[in-house]
């Protein structure tokens, strides 16, 4: 966790470039063919249920079993490794990458993750609060919440089968919660953002700096997508 | 007081090799043999505890653990636990399970030696296991609904859950398979009345609780044989399940493929919800498995949605 964050230089990062770059890799092995070109616009998943899958990037073909990758994030195409077009790849060969707008909510998030203890999702699978946290929370509000290592705070729900989850990370408060009951989270993506409590008034401190900036930070051209 | 229904770990072998055996040979002449699958599940009910009475099975099997393992030993895997009444027993988000004499309800404790394909499908295996026996007695109508609720004529007969438990002392990972299956307990709360039926109401005369038990924990070890099978053929062979990118390219799981055979879920109209009765999400068509047990669906817009977890309601 971060002991001193210089905010300049975060928001001036953000100022000059704010873009999250996210590279697509090539899930398996196969013979890749684009479905998109440099400056392609994609779209992410949308629908209630996230359930209309993003703008096509590529079809990977393995022993006759074609597969097509969609985008999960907006943006633009900013770079297409076209000499593999046709080509056989490996697994996690870098294909493309996305370069997506950042929401104010984005920035904040990401500048939190920087000073935020992430507790990751073992596996792709749903998850909700264990009922003495869950209970703990709807009481006091999770802020107010001090998780330690070995606390059975989170259960894992796959295929009907309950696991509890138990805290590893450093002891702290629950300030960010990235999941919502009932809604699949990805392996590796994170369910809760934890701090040591004396840390709370340097995140709202971010909070509040990235809010009154924002229109400083960012372009009128850029605001037009939010 | 002494529990009524109370199976032996000898009675099951006898059973397993007088019934269980013949008949797995009779419906399985391929390979592999029906006695290595046998052997390979042979661990479930290894240690069998039987109660007249107790609160809920799950927090009994918790308590086992502790107990042998605060006295420096630990639990056996594929301990069963039985109780002819549950006082306190509850399905999944606290539901109310009602759990009265006359009905087969318990635990079963196993180990967590499972690599992730055979964890994912552990669940499976309880409902297939039930729909086998209650089908074995003449239940012909018996299915099983994704995930393993067994269902006749669209009530149901027995429910499970799984919850993995992380014992406090040596840090040893379980799994604890529940089940509550309804057998010759006929009369059902209000609220359950037309959601619930029994096996003896089903077939119109009183089961023999204790050949049923035997039949279900000999079902259990088979599909629990089957698990442990088809990791030993994944890892003879260098095809990770989830490193594949297409469903497809995967052989077919055998506990997998037996769910298809018993389940009547696949090309049904359901709502689905992952706490259905508390919020139900949106209706859709189940157009397929995947090797991984997730269900796939089309919606009314044309899309697919994929779900792992949560639950079914035929319309």
């Amino acid at each position: 966790m971060a002991e001193e964050i210089d905010f300049d230089a975060i928001l001036g990062k953000y100022h000059s470039d704010p873009y999250d770059y996210i590279e697509i890799c090539a899930t398996h092995t196969g013979r890749v063919s684009f479905k998109v070109t440099e400056g392609s616009n994609v779209n992410s998943p949308s629908g209630e249920w996230l359930h209309i899958p993003g703008s096509p990037l590529f079809e990977i073909t393995r022993e006759r079993n074609p597969k097509l990758v969609t985008a999960k994030t907006n943006g633009t195409i900013s770079s297409v490794r076209t000499e593999l077009e046709g080509q056989f790849v490996e697994a996690g060969e870098r294909l493309l990458t996305i370069r997506h707008p950042l929401k104010k909510k984005e920035v904040i998030e990401g500048i939190l993750k920087e000073v935020l203890y992430l507790f990751p999702a073992p596996e792709r699978a749903k998850y909700f609060f264990s009922l003495d946290i869950q209970s703990r929370i709807e009481k006091n509000g999770a802020r107010t919440l001090t998780v330690k290592p070995g606390d059975e705070i989170i259960i894992m729900s796959l295929m009907k089968r309950d696991t509890p989850i138990y805290y590893t990370g450093e002891t702290g408060v629950i300030h960010s919660v990235y999941f919502t009951p009932g809604v699949s989270v990805d392996q590796g993506q994170p369910l809760i953002g934890v701090c040591a409590s004396d840390k709370l008034p340097l995140i709202q401190k971010i909070i509040t700096r990235v809010k009154a900036d924002w229109d400083k930070l960012i372009e009128p051209a850029h605001l037009e997508e939010e | 007081m002494t529990a009524i229904n109370c199976p032996t770990p000898a009675s099951l072998q006898e059973y397993l090799w007088k019934h269980e055996l013949p008949n797995r040979r009779q419906k399985n002449p391929q390979p592999p043999s029906p006695e290595k699958i046998i052997r390979y599940g042979a661990i479930i009910g290894s240690v069998m505890q039987c109660h007249s009475s107790m609160g809920r099975a799950m927090e009994q099997a918790r308590q086992h653990i502790v107990n042998l393992e605060e006295a420096g030993g630990s639990a056996a895997s594929g301990t069963v636990i039985l109780a002819d009444t549950l006082i306190h027993s509850k399905g999944r988000f606290a539901r109310t399970w009602h759990a009265p004499p006359g009905g087969l309800w318990g635990c079963i404790i196993l180990a967590d030696t499972f690599m992730p394909r055979a964890r994912t499908l552990l669940p499976l295996a309880l409902g297939v296991a039930c729909c086998e026996a209650v089908r074995d007695l003449g239940a012909k109508k018996a299915c099983v609904r994704w995930v393993n609720d067994v269902l006749v004529s669209g009530q149901k007969i027995g429910g499970f859950l799984v919850e993995s438990f992380r014992s406090p002392r040596y840090g040893e990972g379980y799994h604890l398979l529940g089940f509550g299956i309804n057998i010759n307990n006929n009369c059902f709360p209000e609220t359950l009345a037309n959601m619930a039926v029994s096996l003896s109401h089903t077939l119109g005369k009183p089961v023999n609780l204790h050949d049923f038990t035997l039949s279900f924990l000999a079902k259990m070890t088979w599909n629990i044989g089957l698990l442990c099978y088809e990791e030993e053929q994944e890892l003879h062979c260098d095809c990770s399940w989830k490193d594949s990118g297409n469903s497809e390219e995967q052989k077919n799981h055998l506990l997998l493929e037996q769910w298809k055979n018993l389940s009547d879920t696949l090309g049904r109209r359901v709502l689905y919800g992952y706490d259905i009765q508390k919020k139900p999400q949106y209706e859709a068509r189940v157009t397929g498995i995947r090797p991984d047990g997730a269900i796939v669906m089309r919606l009314d817009d044309g899309n697919q949605i994929i779900e792992h977890s949560g639950e079914l309601q035929y319309l």
